[in-house]
C-alpha cells in the first residue's frame, strides 16, 4: 500500500514513454508505406523531374556564360582535372625525392620528427601476467 | 505518527519536490533556449594532429600521442565516403581518437575530405588500390613500423575490407570493422528505394556529377521519418541539461554536414554491391582482381549495432562467418548507427571492448 502511494504517477514520464513509443510506431508505419514499389515508382519519378530540370538550367546557364564570354562550369572542372592531374604529378615527384633522399626524410619531405613516445606499451592481461 | 500518514506525507512532498524541479527546469529551458539559439556551434574534432600527407582533397592526420609509452602497431582510421572524419573526434571526453590515444594507441586518420566536382570521376579501385595503399606506406614509414591495424567505420569499413582482400600479403595485421554492410540484400529499405526498375544511377551521376549530400542526407531521414520532430520535442524537454544540449549539438552538426558521394563511386556501388551484391557473392573485380573476403586471414573484430537503421544486422552479420580468419570476433552492441562509435553510450560499450580487443593484438 505504501509503495503504491510512493510511486505516485509522474505524467511527464509517461509523456516521455509516450513519445518514445509514438515514434516507433510511426517510424514503423512510414517505413511500411515506404517499403512499396509504388513509393520506389514516385520518388524515382520525383527524382527524374527534378534532373531534368537541373539539365536544362545547366544547359541554359552554359549557353548564356558561353555568350558572354565567360567560362562555363564544364570549364572550370577541366580546369579543375588539370591541376588534380598536376598535383598528382608533383605528389610522385615529391615521393621520389623522399626515396631519394633516404629514411632521414619524412614521407611528405618534412624533415621535422617531433618526439614520439616508445612502443613499448604492453596490454593489461601481460601487465598483470608478469606481475 | 502512523506508517501510513507517514507514507502519505512522504508522497506529498515527493509530488512537490517534482513540482518543483519541473517548475525550474521550465525556467531553464527558457534562460537556456536562448543562449541555444544566439550561441555558435561547437567546433569539432580539436584533438591535436599533424597532417603527415595530403593529395587532392585527402588528408592523411598522426595524432598527437597523449600516453608515454604506446602500442607498437599503429592503427588507421579510415572513414566513410559520405560523412565527415571529426565523428570519431567529437570534443575532449567524447572523442573515440582521444580515447585511443589515452589508451596508449599511435593513431592515424585518412580524412577523405569533400569530394571537388573533378572527383565525380574516382572510383573504388581508386581508394582501395591506390590512396589507401599510399597512406599506409606513408604510416608504415612514419612510424617505422611493418604492419597496421586498421578500424573502419561504414563505408569505410567496406574500403578496409576490399583493401585487406586485395592486399593479401600486405602490412594489414588487424582488421575491426563497424558497422560494415557486406550482404547488400539485408540493406532493408535503401536497397528497395535504389531498385534497379525504378533508379536510374546513371542518369543521377551523368547530370550531376558527384550525389549531393543532400540526397543523400533525405534518403538517410526518411528511414526514420519522425526522428527529426521528436528530437526537436527532445531538445526542448532536456534544453535545461546542458550534458544533453552539448551531445545534441555535436550530432546534430555532424549530422547536417554531409559530403557529397564521388559519383562514379556511387554508380559502382549501386550497381555492384546494391544490385547485384557482388561482395557477398565474391564477384566484385576491382582493377582487375577479384574480391574474395574468404581469403582474408589477419584477425578480424567485427562490431555490429543492435538497433542499426543505416546498415542493419542482416547487412552486416555474415562477415564473420566469411572470411577465413582464424582469430575472429563478432560483437552486437546497443545502440544505433551512429550512437555505437560516438557519444557516451560508445564510451561505455564500444570503446572499452574495442580497446581489450586491438591492444592483445597490437605488440
Amino acid at each position: 500500500m505504501a509503495d503504491r502511494r510512493n510511486s505516485t504517477f509522474d505524467p511527464l514520464a509517461a509523456w516521455r514513454n509516450w513519445l518514445s513509443d509514438a515514434e516507433a510506431r510511426w517510424n514503423s508505419f512510414f517505413n511500411q508505406a515506404m517499403g512499396t514499389d509504388q513509393f520506389s515508382r514516385v520518388i524515382s519519378r520525383f527524382t527524374e523531374l527534378s534532373l531534368n530540370m537541373q539539365k536544362r538550367m545547366a544547359e541554359a546557364m552554359g549557353q548564356y556564360f558561353s555568350a558572354l564570354n565567360l567560362p562555363t562550369r564544364t570549364d572550370v572542372i577541366s580546369l579543375g582535372e588539370r591541376l588534380s592531374s598536376i598535383e598528382e604529378r608533383l605528389t610522385s615527384i615529391e615521393a621520389s625525392l623522399a626515396r631519394l633522399a633516404g629514411a632521414g626524410e619524412g614521407p611528405d619531405g618534412a624533415s621535422i620528427r617531433i618526439q614520439r613516445p616508445p612502443r613499448t606499451k604492453q596490454p593489461l592481461s601481460e601487465r598483470e601476467g608478469s606481475r | 505518527m502512523s506508517s501510513a500518514a507517514a507514507s502519505a506525507e512522504i508522497a506529498d512532498s515527493s509530488i512537490a519536490s517534482r513540482v518543483r524541479a519541473e517548475i525550474e527546469r521550465a525556467i531553464q529551458r527558457n534562460i537556456k533556449g536562448l543562449q541555444y539559439l544566439t550561441s555558435s556551434p561547437p567546433t569539432l574534432g580539436l584533438t591535436p594532429k599533424d597532417v603527415i600527407y595530403s593529395r587532392g582533397t585527402l588528408k592523411l592526420y598522426h595524432y598527437r600521442p597523449i600516453a608515454d609509452e604506446v602500442y607498437r602497431v599503429p592503427v588507421l582510421l579510415t572513414m566513410s565516403l559520405v560523412s565527415k572524419a571529426y565523428i570519431l573526434d567529437l570534443a575532449p571526453g567524447q572523442s573515440f581518437v582521444e580515447y585511443l590515444l589515452k589508451q596508449g594507441f599511435d593513431v592515424y586518420m585518412i580524412d577523405w575530405g569533400v569530394p571537388r566536382p573533378e572527383d565525380s570521376r574516382l572510383r573504388l579501385e581508386d581508394y582501395v588500390l591506390d590512396f589507401m595503399p599510399d597512406c599506409i606506406s606513408r604510416i608504415l614509414a612514419d612510424s617505422a613500423e611493418p604492419d597496421i591495424s586498421i578500424i573502419g567505420y561504414c563505408m569505410g569499413g567496406v574500403l578496409a575490407l576490399l583493401y585487406a582482400a586485395l592486399c593479401l600479403d600486405g602490412p594489414l595485421r588487424n582488421l575491426v570493422c563497424l558497422t560494415t554492410p557486406v550482404n547488400y540484400d539485408g540493406m532493408g529499405l535503401m536497397r528497395q528505394w535504389s531498385d534497379r526498375r525504378y533508379f536510374d544511377v546513371d542518369r543521377i551521376v551523368d547530370t550531376l556529377g558527384n550525389v549531393p549530400p543532400e540526397m543523400l542526407s533525405a534518403s538517410f531521414e526518411m528511414l526514420r521519418p519522425v526522428a527529426r520532430v521528436v528530437t526537436q520535442i527532445r531538445l526542448w524537454d532536456n534544453m535545461w541539461n546542458d550534458e544533453f544540449v552539448k551531445s545534441y549539438r555535436m550530432f546534430d552538426r555532424w549530422a547536417a554536414d554531409q559530403i557529397p558521394f564521388p559519383g562514379e563511386c556511387f554508380r559502382q556501388t549501386t550497381k555492384e554491391l546494391m544490385w547485384e551484391n557482388k561482395l557477398y557473392k565474391k564477384e566484385l573485380v576491382l582493377g582487375g582482381r577479384l574480391v574474395d573476403i574468404g581469403k582474408i586471414r589477419v584477425s578480424l573484430l567485427t562490431v555490429m549495432a543492435e538497433h542499426d537503421h543505416i546498415v542493419p544486422y542482416e547487412a552486416a552479420k555474415d562477415l564473420v562467418g566469411m572470411v577465413s580468419s582464424p582469430d575472429k570476433r563478432e560483437i552486437v552492441l546497443k545502440g544505433g548507427h551512429v550512437s555505437l562509435v560516438a557519444g557516451p553510450n560508445a564510451s561505455r560499450r564500444l570503446w572499452p571492448e574495442l580497446d581489450r580487443w586491438l591492444s592483445e593484438r597490437s605488440t
